[in-house]
């Protein structure tokens, strides 16, 4: 009896999967787009990249990638090959490298990646947990795109797709790729749980469209900048200090503007909010400057912004083209102004205690301390410091002059420098971010302690 | 099934709300597996003494005692033969186990007895007293490919019900060619059951619970012993054979981090329950910097160090550590006897 019953279950089975139905429709493509494309990708130090031109261009991490200058690397069934590191990016997590004698490589090309919508099914490849090792072959998994545009404080995650594919360390530079055999992101990112570092379900991409705006950049070698608003102070919308800056969600609200900056000439003024940037719509600070980021330092982008028209008592729409701050600036900053407050930037790959340096700027006060890259400081004037977002706090309720004791860990040595603070600038994290605060007024003292985690930088100080 | 329904959007068949073919059909062929596969898929309750070593709490899975720490429950089973033969994995049916009941799809409950067992494919064989048990179709040999839709069975911590994973086949030749990878999720409950098709024809027995993910934790990275390599054993784990994994090399018992720029050597991320690390005191968060003297910046250059040793030799280790003050690194070296990889 009871074989009966199975019987008839199995025929069930079989008759809810018809032949050439919607599953074998799906089956017969997602077999198709793999064939297409996981021959493109590539194992590198432990890691993934992938292949997006024939010629042998090779899109990846930069912390994968970026540590050095020659690579070997392998195509998915084990082919060998070597390639260069040409452009990096570290801030954006992006190196591009080319692998020598490329000709009539696999590639999968780049597709747009703001055509990919919430929802949309994407596939990873990638080498987790290194298991592609023991005959190079890689992983696969399938989930969903579960967010667009989500903005991660550093490094480089400003305008990331978040996806539920398995996407584990190993995946690190892989591709995540469309149904239609394109890849719209490269993996770089997992939240972990309990300092296990699997997948959770949470991974993070860094979009296509993003990496292509800086392509002939990273082709034409060397690291590169991300933009910035140069010479544009401005805050929230909805901040109840001002009148008329809509509501928080409206858009970024301009409430500086430097004479004679490109904002200006592109005719901005204080008081506009600002929507849209690159096509892309703006809701708060974070994505304007996340957007911001995605596009190459000195790019003219096209935005638009709203004015409030005291007569109509309306707010009324423009369009113009914004010129971002140039490489050198970027550079400047942080050379000068943005590190000449302590003189260095974190290692913002650093996982565990302390913060860890990464570069010294030469004459500014890390430098004269004696730091060096890679040192760990892990106590600034008494005061255990877990991260370096924790040390620039330290130093941001200090001011120019004070000298900071440092305890400092270099290998086996440990060493106590004593940093002479500068000139407070722009602090160097918010650099190519403006400043996001509305200016300090007298009477809000209050209001500005509480959101404050920061000295605010001072317009008059900023470079020009 | 979570990708079924927007696949079927970029098909581009039917506007987003509207009946859709491919999430509907996806949706009914899941329930159909589950009827059909859910059939020869058993419930395993495991009694066991007290661990002997007195391990508690939790720890990384894959070492060798954490089947007494995984939390409570039943795990799953695959039914082999119509007279009552049942796989489930070795890691489920080990350490010191008292009784073993497997409750079959009708509710009826049956000690079992555990016959043979395979650690390489991470298989255990038990006998029940039963007949006409319902079998699984099998999935012919050499027609799976990877990215193929599969679901993953079996039995959660109510044994009555059973759960229906869905996935694809991530990869086909893994641990040595032994096992299939799926991203359909597997965990501690429904390990042992099977990896089917959509059709649900058997593939494989899910098994070898990723020692990186904390209690069996899914990280999408699954495997299944291939059927195939199943039936090369089965005779020997009728007869009740323990077959031992080939001897992997000396280990440690550690899982090294990621390489960290500015640091020289082997940075450690978890220390193995039960391993010669443990024993020799290691610590997460050691930097291992030399093997008798001899510098290894790299897991590979370690792996290449051990690979020269000869299980229970004995080596000297050079570990850099941070001291309690949490200030100043210190150097120390540490004998530790190599031993097998229990994994």
């Amino acid at each position: 009896m009871r074989r009966i019953t199975l019987v008839i279950l199995g025929l069930a089975g079989l008759a809810a999967r018809q032949e050439g139905g919607a599953i074998d429709e799906a089956q017969k493509r997602l077999r198709e787009v793999l064939a297409r494309v996981t021959p493109a990708y590539i194992f590198i130090d432990g890691g993934s990249g992938v292949c997006i031109s024939a010629d042998g261009w090779m899109v990846t991490n930069h912390h994968v990638a970026g540590g050095q200058k020659v690579w070997p690397m392998r195509f998915s069934g084990g082919k060998e090959g070597v390639a260069d590191l040409i452009g990096w990016h570290p801030l954006d997590d992006v190196a591009v490298l080319k692998i020598r004698d490329g000709k009539d490589l696999p590639f999968v090309p780049m597709g747009d990646s703001d055509a990919v919508r919430v929802g949309d099914p994407v596939i990873a490849i990638g080498n987790p947990f290194n298991l592609g090792a023991e005959n190079w072959e890689p992983t696969i998994s399938v989930g969903i795109v579960s967010a667009m545009h989500v903005y991660l404080d550093s490094p480089g995650y400003k305008d990331a797709i978040q996806t539920d594919t398995s996407v584990n360390p190993g995946n690190s530079g892989g591709p995540l790729i469309t149904m239609k055999g394109e890849v719209v992101g490269i993996n770089g990112r997992i939240n972990p749980r309990f300092m296990n570092r699997v997948n959770t379900g949470i991974g993070y991409a860094i979009p296509t469209n993003q990496i292509a705006r800086f392509l002939p950049h990273f082709k034409a070698g060397g690291r590169q900048w991300g933009g910035h608003l140069d010479g544009v102070q401005v805050g929230e919308c909805g901040d109840d200090r001002f009148e008329n800056v809509g509501e928080y969600g409206d858009g970024t609200f301009i409430h500086g503007i430097d004479e004679g900056c490109p904002a200006e000439k592109a005719g901005l003024k204080e008081g506009d909010i600002l929507y849209s940037i690159g096509g892309q719509r703006i809701t708060n600070n974070n994505r304007c400057f996340g957007v911001i980021g995605t596009w190459p330092a000195g790019s003219v982008v096209p935005v638009k912004a709203k004015r409030w028209n005291p007569a109509k008592k309306a707010f009324e729409g423009f369009e113009t083209k914004l010129l971002l701050g140039s490489v050198e600036q970027m550079k400047e900053y942080y050379a000068q102004a943005g590190n000449r407050y302590y003189g260095f930037t974190p290692d913002y790959y650093h996982e565990g205690a302390g913060f860890k340096v990464g570069e010294v700027d030469s004459g500014a006060p890390g430098a004269k301390a004696g730091l060096k890259p890679g040192d760990l400081i892990m106590e600034a004037g008494g005061k255990r410091v877990a991260n370096w977002v924790e040390f620039r706090q330290e130093m941001g309720a200090r001011k120019p002059g004070d000298v900071v004791k440092l305890k400092v860990r270099r290998g086996m040595e440990e060493l106590e420098p004593e940093l002479t603070l500068d000139q407070r600038d722009l602090s160097q994290d918010q650099v190519g971010q403006a400043d996001r605060r509305p200016p300090k007024k007298k009477d809000d003292k209050k209001k500005d302690d509480e959101d404050d985690d920061d000295a605010p930088p001072k317009k008059d100080e900023k470079p020009k | 099934m979570r990708y079924a329904a927007a696949l079927a959007l970029v098909l581009g068949a039917l506007p987003a709300r509207a009946q859709d073919p491919l999430a509907e059909e996806m949706a009914k062929a899941i329930r159909a597996v589950r009827d059909s596969a859910g059939k020869s898929v058993v419930a395993i309750e495991v009694i066991r003494g007290e661990d002997p070593e007195g391990e508690t709490g939790s720890g990384p899975a894959g070492a060798h005692k954490d089947y007494y720490n995984r939390p409570a429950g039943p795990v799953t089973g695959t039914i082999l033969s119509a007279d009552g033969f049942i796989l489930t994995t070795a890691f489920n049916v080990s350490g010191e186990v008292k009784r073993i009941t497997v409750t079959t799809p009708d509710g009826r409950r049956h000690e079992a007895k555990r016959l043979g067992a395979d650690r390489k494919l991470d298989i255990a064989l038990l006998k029940i007293d039963a007949k006409d048990l319902p079998l699984l179709p099998r999935a012919k040999p050499g027609e799976a490919r990877v990215g193929d839709f599969v679901c993953v069975i079996g039995r959660g911590p109510d044994p009555a019900a059973l759960t229906v994973n869905q996935g694809i086949l991530s990869a086909l030749g893994r641990r040595s060619g032994t096992a299939v990878q799926t991203d359909a999720e597997v965990n501690y409950g429904n390990v042992g059951g099977p990896l089917v098709t959509m059709t649900g024809e058997w593939i494989g027995i899910t098994a070898h619970i990723y020692p990186r993910a904390m209690w069996g934790q899914s990280s999408g990275v699954a495997f299944a012993s291939k059927n195939a390599e199943i039936d090369k054993v089965l005779e020997d784990l009728k007869k009740g054979k323990d077959i031992a994994k080939p001897v992997q090399g000396p280990w440690i018992g550690v899982l090294a981090g990621e390489p960290r720029a500015g640091v020289e050597g082997v940075p450690v991320d978890q220390i193995l329950p039960n391993s010669p690390a443990e024993e020799a005191g290691l610590d997460a968060g050691d930097v291992i910097a030399a093997v008798d003297g001899k510098p290894v910046k790299s897991v590979e250059e370690l792996k290449a160090a051990l690979a020269k040793k000869k299980i229970g030799d004995e080596i000297e280790l050079t570990i850099r550590r941070l001291k309690r003050d949490g200030k100043t690194w210190e150097e120390k070296k540490v004998k530790i006897k190599l031993a097998e990889n229990p994994n």
